[in-house]
């Protein structure tokens, strides 16, 4: 590169090519997206937040929740399990043959085959579809996350640092308010080995006026105030918590296909 | 006619005599003129590395004494450790690498600094940007991207001050006499055209009202994230180390074709990585991000080469001066490097994903490469410019020491945390309390580590305004001699 | 000209050599472009917008896609109820007082067999009828509202109606309602309750 001007250009041609491959393609490619259609449902996905939630993912960025929590699934693989829905007219054989295959971790070719001998003995199958990966062993998800499950987040809290559990579905995990502001005001009364650091400031110690608050939080006794005083959540912790219980990620999508368990109403 | 009148007294041929050079200032005159800017961007850098650094503890100490910060909004993890961060990279690691730039274009153009006043207003306009940025974090107003967290106010104000030092340096750049450009020129001016464009880019998809919809934000994020953190950092880094170390060492940089090289595929696959192997977006934006990363490895390889070849047989002694820093510096470049290579691995990326291992690196790069290589540049350069010796020449040695010290109890301690947590993490049966348990102790060896660095950053610091301190009482000095002076008759009478 | 009469234009800043690049180097960079264009054409997904991982390419997406199945016929079974049941009987199951009986905990839909209750879609029901231990009467029969679904609808609503809302019956198939609907013939008249329990389950 002899001149300035060249230099220039170098940083044209290389910075350019990846600003084109990861700023604007996937500015065209995911940040016009519109809801996906859940698989077998007239639903749409995401759901939109309102009211406290909505406000509550503004409480999260503020306190940099992210920098200790990530909201993403990972999912490593995919297995078939074989299911059997009718045992036909000759159960027995079926059941006899049953035993002596592999019903479950299965691929798709797998399957099928397994599939087609159980309906030659006269059975009825279906083929359940199952994501597998560490954090979905531990519980953390039901499939992997994909693009659809943040289009609503303006920021998009992914965190990159798991110090604490990942969030993606805690809404599904712990679906109670008081049990979320507990947790913000005093994780260790909740979890008693968590490294998690008391969000105190989001709640207010204020003396008891006559008759204790609806919304004071019912709190162990090395946690609660002194006498005659309560621990009530401000806005900011309400809508935290309403954010918190709203972060679910279980609806089947084509780009992530899943069979999930009985439908509830 | 005597024969030697056409023999200029240099010695030079008249076959090949180029026209008569131009007045050359002197080097001292040249790098007088770079005093106010300079000290302006090193003064500020310095209080922004101890700052940054205090802070970085202060939140490392929430894991010890999760208690500690509960009624303290302003210093709950999410918020120290995300000021901690900025104020390292905005505060001190860009207006130091802009200071080193401005000097070495000082010198290879062989003429004064241009457009002076800019800088010096860039440079002061820089540190009241970074100081508006971290308190709007530390109050809650952070904009949620990592890396980017300062809202619009503070980097409107870094913005501009950018513009104010590039216009300098590229001014400076222009009035070169030597036509050809010296490898440091080209990672210098890659790397002022750089940050402009990340720097836009991510503003405006992002921290705008309107921003890009869904986890695409994400994906931006990340590439500013990469293209700053270390793209940037390697460009202005090598940049000076490659001019510091054949400079030190007495020996020629090794060399002109494999710098151009390095340069290039450093540019070009550089720029690709960053997007992680997990992340919720289409499959090709990981493997994109994976290739460039295993192509990495080729200007890694390209540096390293360098390096060796350069100092090898170099009878310079360092004995932890500028020549011991600049070396250790780019020798951690390469591990950093090696580490981001390895984060995009799926393989790897599996297990040490979300774990330590990923701040690690972005300390190493930082900490480990780019703050040691622009000390021992600073240490360098300083005296030159300011024209008064280091106050405690002492302490150059010791920091060296305190910093390796502490950035080998820091980052590998804390890579190696990341590694278990992650194996802790894999198994499903192992409580999550456990991975958690696990990184315990290497945060703690992190936190001693922070603390040796930030020992290293005070002397710097004590250094610097003790040098700053001495030039402006000798300033002060013979600006008194001046007015005491007894004027001239004729000046008095006319 | 020799080396020293060269004139010093770096002025006593350093000088690069023109060592050239080495070989290897270049080696490598082609070896690891090789390999990294074979893993990205395998991991990839080709840019596609619906492949993420662990799924390598749009066929394997649209392999993996759950068929119809039970599960996939309670979902579709629960838009249609929303659609053609839930105005009387509630989106909740719970019926509405003057309307239509409850179905949530109703022993007319938890029978063992699902032919009684195939029929009251396909036939509509008048009269007085005795849920949960209640009686109940309402001013207006229940029309046929199952006639016009196809055999698959209709067995996708009854099937969501007897596993939602706590209950739990077995699903009913398309070709049990096909069964009925022949049976029945054209033009039923609504059935009564007492008809009904005459009827096998």
């Amino acid at each position: 590169m002899k001149t300035g001007f060249r230099v220039f250009l170098a940083v044209i041609l290389t910075l350019g090519l990846s600003w084109l491959t990861f700023v604007v393609a996937p500015a065209v490619q995911l940040g016009r997206a519109k809801l996906e259609p859940v698989l077998n449902s007239s639903d749409t996905w995401p759901i939109q937040p309102s009211g406290d939630a909505a406000l509550g993912l503004q409480v999260y960025r503020a306190n940099g929740c992210a920098a200790c929590h990530t909201t993403q699934v990972r999912q490593e693989g995919v297995a078939c399990e074989v299911v059997l829905t009718d045992a036909g007219n000759n159960p027995a054989a079926v059941s006899n043959l049953l035993s002596t295959l592999k019903l479950s971790g299965l691929t798709k070719e797998q399957a099928d085959a397994v599939a087609a001998r159980i309906a030659a003995a006269g059975g009825k199958t279906e083929t359940h579809i199952v994501p597998t990966g560490a954090d979905i062993a531990r519980g953390w998800g039901v499939r992997g996350s994909v693009a659809a499950d943040y289009l609503y987040d303006a920021p998009v809290p992914l965190g990159n640092l798991r110090a604490g559990p990942d969030l993606a579905n805690v809404g599904l995990r712990e679906p109670d308010l008081n049990w979320q502001l507990l947790h913000l005001y005093a994780p260790q009364a909740v979890v008693s080995n968590s490294a998690m650091p008391p969000f105190r400031y989001l709640f207010r110690v204020q003396k008891i006026n006559g008759t204790t608050s609806p919304d004071a939080l019912r709190l162990p006794k090395n946690f609660a105030p002194p006498a005659g005083y309560e621990v009530v959540p401000t806005p900011a912790a309400r809508e935290l918590a309403a954010y918190l219980l709203s972060l679910k990620a279980d609806a089947p999508l084509y780009e992530a296909p899943f069979t999930p368990a009985i439908a509830k109403p | 006619m005597n024969r030697t009148e056409h023999f200029p007294a240099d010695g030079r041929g008249t076959a090949a005599a180029p026209a008569p050079a131009p007045a050359e200032i002197s080097p001292s005159e040249m790098e007088a003129s770079c005093r106010m800017p300079l000290l302006a961007l090193f003064g500020g850098a310095a209080l922004a590395l101890v700052a940054g650094l205090a802070l970085a503890v202060t939140a490392s100490l929430t894991f010890h004494a999760p208690q500690l910060f509960a009624d303290h909004p302003w210093l709950t993890y999410g918020r120290a450790q995300a000021a901690a961060n900025d104020l390292l990279l905005y505060g001190f690691c860009i207006p130091a690498g802009l200071g080193v730039m401005l000097w070495i274009f000082v010198r290879l153009s062989g003429a004064e600094l241009y457009l002076w006043l800019a800088a010096f207003i860039g440079a002061n306009l820089w540190h009241l940007g970074v100081l508006v940025g971290t308190l709007a974090v530390l109050i809650g107003d952070s904009t949620g991207f990592a890396w980017l967290e300062f809202p619009r106010g503070g980097s409107v104000l870094l913005w501009a001050a950018f513009w104010l030092i590039a216009v300098s340096a590229a001014a400076t750049f222009g009035a070169r006499q030597n036509r050809e450009l010296y490898p440091s020129h080209w990672f210098l001016l890659a790397a002022l055209f750089w940050f402009p464009w990340i720097d836009a880019t991510a503003n405006l998809f992002l921290i705008t009202p309107h921003p890009v919809r869904g986890v695409a934000q994400a994906v931006i994020d990340w590439w500013f994230a990469n293209n700053l953190v270390f793209v940037w950092l390697a460009l202005v880094g090598l940049g000076a180390a490659f001019y510091f170390l054949p400079k030190l060492s007495g020996r020629p940089l090794h060399s002109h074709f494999l710098a151009l090289f390095a340069c290039w595929t450093l540019m070009l696959f550089g720029a690709g990585c960053g997007i992680p192997q997990g992340a919720p977006v289409p499959a090709w934006m990981p493997a994109a991000s994976a290739l460039a990363a295993v192509l990495l490895m080729v200007p890694l390889a390209a540096v390293a080469v360098i390096t060796w070849k350069t100092v090898r047989g170099s009878t310079a002694i360092c004995k932890g001066g500028p020549l011991s820093y600049i070396k250790l510096g780019t020798a951690l470049f390469l591990l950093s490097g090696l580490m981001l290579v390895a984060e995009a691995c799926p393989q790897i990326s599996r297990v040490v994903e979300f774990t330590w291992f990923g701040p690690a690196q972005t300390q190493l790069q930082i900490l480990g490469f780019f703050v040691i290589v622009m000390c021992g540049a600073i240490y360098e350069l300083l005296p030159r410019v300011t024209g008064v010796e280091w106050p405690f020449p002492k302490f150059i040695r010791l920091q060296y020491w305190l910093f390796l010290c502490g950035v080998a109890l820091t980052v590998l301690l804390l890579a190696a945390g990341g590694v278990e947590q992650g194996w802790k993490l894999r198994n499903a049966a192992t409580p999550f309390a456990d991975s958690v348990a696990a990184a315990l102790p290497f945060l703690r060896a992190e936190t001693v580590g922070l603390l040796l660095v930030l020992i290293g950053a005070l002397l710097f610091a004590a250094n610097i305004f003790a040098m700053t301190l001495r030039w402006k009482l000798a300033l002060l000095k013979s600006a008194l001699a001046a007015v005491k002076t007894p004027l001239q008759t004729a000046e008095v009478e006319s | 000209m020799s080396e020293e009469m060269k004139p010093d234009l770096t002025h006593g800043e350093p000088a690069a050599t023109r060592a050239t690049t080495p070989m290897w180097l270049f080696v490598l960079l082609l070896a690891l472009l090789f390999l990294g264009g074979v893993y990205f054409d395998h991991h990839s997904g080709w840019f596609s917008a619906k492949v993420y991982a662990p799924y390598t390419s749009a066929e394997e997406v649209e392999q993996y896609q759950p068929r119809s199945g039970a599960a996939a016929m309670r979902a579709h079974g629960k838009q249609v109820y929303e659609m053609v049941c839930g105005v009387c009987h509630g989106n909740d199951g719970l019926g509405k007082p003057g309307q239509a009986p409850p179905l949530a905990g109703s022993e007319w839909v938890n029978t063992k067999g699902d032919n009684r209750l195939i029929h009251i879609p396909l036939e509509g029901l008048s009269g007085p009828i005795t849920v949960k231990g209640q009686e109940m009467s309402f001013p207006s029969p229940m029309a046929a509202m199952g006639a016009a679904l196809s055999d698959a609808d209709l067995a996708a609503v009854l099937s969501y109606i007897r596993s939602a809302w706590g209950n739990q019956a077995g699903a009913v198939t398309p070709e049990e309602v096909k069964a009925v609907r022949a049976a029945i013939g054209a033009h039923p008249q609504p059935l009564t309750a007492e008809q009904l329990q005459t009827m096998p389950e």
